[in-house]
């Protein structure tokens, strides 16, 4: 087969070597890489809202979305050890090395929405996907109106990149909050569900752009709740996550109405998404 | 367009048997069925043959196939990824023009899109096909109603006809020419396109008794699976029906999906295996940590009748996904086979 050197991490993956791993929370650890090849390690671009395909060696490949900013981030990915193959990284150390494949799928659509605001709503590890795009969002902060965190997980326990968040807390022009679903000792901020952190925040409708990424139920809370304030269908954004075997459109399995989640995703705005006909 | 007399066949298939890998309807001693299968010899290939059971897209889509494999040493970190070779050329012959059309779906979905699918391109770009004109529909056959048959208009490098005495050999590609200047054949008169028009029609016109049940509802089904407006109750209907088999998939020429598996060998080598797969099985949309968007057998079935008929998935075949070669009919314990899913959505138009 004539692979030529770009098309290889299209179809095959290509050799990367994990260079650190951080403890984020429960199961869920981040990895740290650098490409095998150093043509590669200065050339690989992505954009905010893709995602790759990620080869264990021997256990097999799983679709997973970039957390890295393009502009500046280290690569890595945060992973939580959910199944099969998650489970074969999160038993690889430091030296270990993975296949990756891509990047693949369209990421967010920034020139469209300058001089808006944007407000992001994230539940448990959706905060995950959606962290390339606040480091992008607070790099061209004048890009944008107000920009507003809103950000919910179970407990305190399972609140993701909460250094982060504590960092982003001190910027200027960035509005943060965060709840937990029950109060516990230690835990002074909010409680309740994240979709009640709206009323709080007092989010505008008007030029504003949401970004929302978690469970089901949660999402269907806090959609319900943008749109009750008015918040247009096409003004949501979402980042979707399916079943995924080949990242390039060919294997269907992540078919959502007429669109394929890898190739035609994996951002939809909310106003798409209706039109799939499909659970989220 | 040239002429092969039938006493010529064996010296014409033995000129590809000779170049490729030979490929075609091959009757199975034991059942009598024909399948199209990979000829050991070239007198095994039965060009009056009965349409196969199976489909030849293993040709280009293998059921089970090594893509790569790869060696991760635990201690030394050292990895070696080996690409397949995948390129052995293969002539099909005797392709139903059903089942031609079913291979030009994949070409325009395999290698026209986005990405190129390279372990296809690496099957498909040295073939040489031999498309065969259907003189009789078989039972199950609807192709008139597809657009895609019982002649081949396009995607061949020869096309056969037969014409009684001799078969009309029409070129579509310079290796067809070149095959046809290699064999020495004569050039075909002036009556030879009329007289393979006559065959044609006659096959046509054997259609039209069959046809009046439902089958030529489907540019009907086209509309209304593309405007959504077929009845939650039919997909109900359709979705009780199904066994879930997973047979409609296999067998039919336009259908693709896949999975992809990494499978452990003992000498310490992966490989990464791609085998066919079906949007029937429960399984198909589960993600890790068991979420399941797609857990209701109707959510399931609709999927693979919108791939074979919506407009949407017709501007990535550039025509309906649909063939008609009517197998899924012939192979469905459920008896919903697509002619069954056009009369469900008759009924809804017509109310009997």
């Amino acid at each position: 087969m004539d692979i030529s050197r770009n098309a290889a991490a299209v179809s095959l993956p290509v050799p990367a070597v994990i260079t650190e791993i951080q403890e984020e929370i429960a199961d869920v650890r981040t990895y740290f890489f650098r490409f095998e090849d150093p043509e590669l390690e200065r050339t690989f671009a992505v954009r905010s809202g893709q995602f790759v395909m990620c080869t264990i060696f021997g256990a097999g490949e799983f679709a997973v979305s970039l957390p890295w900013s393009p502009e500046g981030d280290r690569r890595h990915l945060s992973v939580r050890n959910v199944g099969k193959v998650t489970s074969a990284l999160h038993a690889l150390e430091v030296g270990d090395k993975i296949g990756i494949r891509g990047p693949f799928g369209n990421g967010f659509p920034f020139d469209a929405i300058k001089g808006r605001n944007l407000i992001y709503v994230a539940g448990g590890i959706g905060l995950i996907p959606l962290r390339s795009s606040i480091v992008h969002a607070l790099l061209h902060r004048s890009d944008f109106g107000r920009i507003i965190l809103l950000y919910g997980a179970k407990s305190a326990r399972e609140l993701m990149y909460r250094p982060l968040i504590e960092e982003w807390r001190k910027r200027e022009g960035f509005e943060t909050y965060v709840t937990i679903d029950r109060s516990e000792p230690g835990w002074n901020g909010e409680v309740g569900f994240v979709h009640t952190l709206i009323e709080k925040a007092k989010v505008p409708v008007t030029d504003t752009v949401a970004f929302v990424c978690g469970p089901p139920i949660m999402f269907n809370a806090v959609i319900g709740e943008l749109s009750a304030r008015g918040l247009k269908d096409d003004c949501i954004i979402s980042t979707l996550e399916r079943h995924m075997k080949c990242g390039i459109g060919k294997c269907q399995h992540c078919a959502i109405g007429r669109t394929l989640v890898c190739t035609d995703g994996p951002v939809y705005t909310f106003k798409q998404i209706k039109t799939l006909g499909e659970t989220i | 367009m040239f002429v092969l007399s039938k006493a010529d066949v064996p010296r014409f298939l033995a000129h590809l048997a000779g170049r490729y890998e030979l490929y075609g309807p091959v009757l199975h001693p034991e059942s009598g069925d024909t399948f199209f299968d990979r000829a050991a010899d070239p007198s095994a290939v039965r060009l009056d043959a009965p349409i196969p059971t199976n489909t030849p897209k293993f040709t280009v889509f293998p059921h089970f196939e090594r893509i790569l494999s790869y060696k991760y040493d635990q201690t030394t970190k050292d990895v070696r990824i080996i690409p397949e070779e995948l390129v052995r050329p293969k002539a099909l012959v005797g392709l139903r023009s059903c089942d031609l059309k079913g291979l030009l779906c994949f070409d325009r979905f395999f290698l026209g899109q986005e990405f190129v699918d390279e372990f296809y391109r690496a099957h498909r770009r040295k073939m040489f096909l031999v498309a065969n004109t259907c003189a009789t529909p078989f039972p199950q056959c609807f192709c008139v109603c597809t657009d895609s048959g019982p002649y081949a208009a396009e995607g061949y490098d020869v096309n056969l006809t037969d014409l009684g005495d001799a078969y009309l050999f029409e070129t579509g590609s310079d290796a067809g020419r070149a095959a046809a200047g290699e064999l020495g054949l004569p050039a075909a008169g002036p009556e030879a396109s009329r007289r393979r028009d006559a065959v044609v029609d006659r096959s046509i016109a054997l259609f039209e008794p069959r046809a009046v049940e439902n089958k030529a509802w489907i540019s009907r089904a086209v509309n209304r699976l593309t405007t959504g407006f077929v009845k939650n109750e039919t997909w109900e209907y359709i979705g009780q029906q199904c066994f879930e088999c997973g047979a409609c998939s296999f067998v039919c020429p336009s259908c693709s999906c896949f999975n992809i598996e990494d499978v452990n060998r003992v000498n310490g080598t992966t490989d990464r295996i791609r085998t066919w797969d079906s949007c029937s099985f429960e399984g198909y949309a589960r993600m890790a940590g068991e979420h399941n968007p797609r857990r209701p057998v109707e959510d399931r079935r609709n999927k693979r009748f919108f791939c074979k008929l919506s407009y949407s998935q017709s501007k990535k075949y550039l025509r309906p996904g649909c063939v008609g070669c009517g197998r899924c009919v012939r192979v469905c314990p459920g008896d919903i086979g697509m002619a069954n899913v056009v009369t469900a959505i008759r009924r809804e138009i017509t109310g009997k």
